[in-house]
């Protein structure tokens, strides 16, 4: 709203060159009605740097805090013990079945040393980096326009020369 | 010689023993083929509001939108912008609120949500050129959901898929003769052989899942022992199908979620194989 004088004068054609220093307010300030103006100006560099803090600071962008009644605070905990403990039944079940998994692999695994240890040792062969499959297309909210691909034909050995 | 493994005892080799059963047919390779989901899996009523709960709690406690960092002003794109905002009521002197005195700041009532009109360009949601088009999502329930086709692969895409085959009026997991292969190779082998090569499979290991065990044709525990030779063992390997599709000539065959599955396996054969189906 007020224009100060001072950036008439040529101090204001060195503005850029000054660098990120700040010009000291002019005694005389022109008033001009509805005008953004600053008293000072910044070089865009400053400027850019201010504004960059500015918005990664919490300053004057934090909402008012939720203030909840007592019946609200006791709906609120109770719903987040509901949710955590259904979580809690989910994962202790999908943990009891990978050590049910386990514990079968393992029974196979000694049944196949006593009958054939040939099999066996074919079975424990290390594979050296085996990775999971890049066509095990991880699952998404929605499925693709095809979602299963059926035109699947085998590259055959005279294609690879 | 002796062997060693993880967790296990020692043991002893007895080749004469092993030799017999590989020619013998006593040892099977069973293949438990499964489709993975496509879908993410559905959410039950209460995880879905809960979701939503925390969704709307989130929006409600979320920093005000930085307009001036993204809108520089005086510029056309902040005008634009600041036309199609519902506008905010700003607070002024001798003026009576009846929904309370606002509280704004950066444009925005610190008491409520902040709801931004994201600027869009109009765009017809066909136009395949058009980066900014809306975006159409497909229905997670397909065709083959509603006719409730079950060889097809499209079907339940949120659940995993199984691969059941009927042998000997019994619904199970398709078993495969070795042919003085390893078990995973033979599972592989047989598929192929049995479905055709139409098919891609990637097996998870080369070690066996689980242990099914018959003794004279009749189900037995994987923890029967017996000194008569005459126990049938079918070792389980797990694979995916990765594309492609399973085609028999003459067998019968289904694509079984885990529920599906326990009405079509009989009652012992499935508590012994239901650890290794998947939770949904």
């Amino acid at each position: 709203m007020f224009k100060s004088y001072g950036s008439a004068l040529p101090q204001s054609l060195s503005r850029g060159l000054v660098g990120a220093t700040k010009q000291t307010p002019t005694p005389f300030i022109q008033f001009v009605r509805g005008k953004r103006t600053k008293k000072y100006d910044l070089s865009p560099a400053a400027q850019k740097l201010i504004t960059q803090l500015s918005v990664l600071s919490a300053s004057r962008k934090q909402p008012k805090m939720l203030k909840l009644c007592p019946e609200d605070i006791v709906k609120h905990n109770t719903v987040q013990e509901a949710y955590k403990l259904i979580t809690r039944k989910r994962k202790k079940a999908e943990n009891e079945k990978l050590k049910q998994q386990y514990e079968s692999m393992k029974l196979a695994c000694e049944d196949l040393a006593k009958v054939s240890p040939e099999l066996f040792e074919a079975a424990n062969k290390r594979e050296i980096s085996k990775r999971f499959s890049l066509e095990l297309r991880v699952p998404t909210n929605y499925p693709p326009n095809v979602p299963w691909y059926y035109d699947y034909t085998p590259e055959s050995p005279e294609d690879k020369k | 010689m002796f062997y060693t493994f993880d967790n296990c005892c020692l043991i002893m080799i007895v080749p004469h023993l092993s030799a017999r059963h590989m020619s013998s047919g006593l040892i099977k390779s069973s293949l438990m083929l499964s489709r993975i989901p496509i879908v993410t899996r559905a959410l039950n009523s209460f995880e879905k509001e809960y979701f939503n709960y925390q969704a709307e709690l989130e929006k409600r406690l979320m920093r005000t939108f930085p307009q001036y960092y993204y809108f520089k002003k005086g510029t056309l794109a902040e005008r634009k912008f600041l036309d199609i905002q519902n506008g905010v009521t700003s607070k002024q002197p001798n003026v009576w609120y009846p929904k309370g005195i606002p509280d704004v700041k950066h444009g925005r009532d610190r008491r409520f949500r902040q709801d931004i009109v994201i600027p869009r360009e109009e765009a017809n949601e066909n136009d395949e050129k058009n980066l900014s088009r809306p975006i159409k999502v497909n229905e997670r329930i397909t065709e083959a959901d509603k006719t409730n086709n079950m060889s097809s692969l499209n079907r339940k895409l949120s659940h995993t898929l199984y691969l059941i085959v009927k042998e000997k009026d019994q619904w199970k997991f398709p078993s495969f003769d070795l042919e003085s292969q390893p078990l995973h190779t033979a599972a592989e082998k047989g598929l192929v052989d049995l479905g055709g090569n139409k098919i891609r499979v990637w097996t998870v290991s080369n070690t066996p899942a689980a242990v099914i065990k018959y003794c004279r044709g009749e189900l037995v525990t994987p923890t029967y022992e017996s000194t008569d030779e005459l126990i049938e063992r079918h070792y389980i390997i797990k694979s995916h199908i990765v594309a492609g599709s399973f085609q028999p000539m003459n067998t019968e065959y289904k694509w079984v979620t885990n529920d599906e599955a326990a009405s079509f396996f009989d009652v012992s054969y499935f508590q012994q194989v239901r650890h290794l189906l998947a939770n949904y």
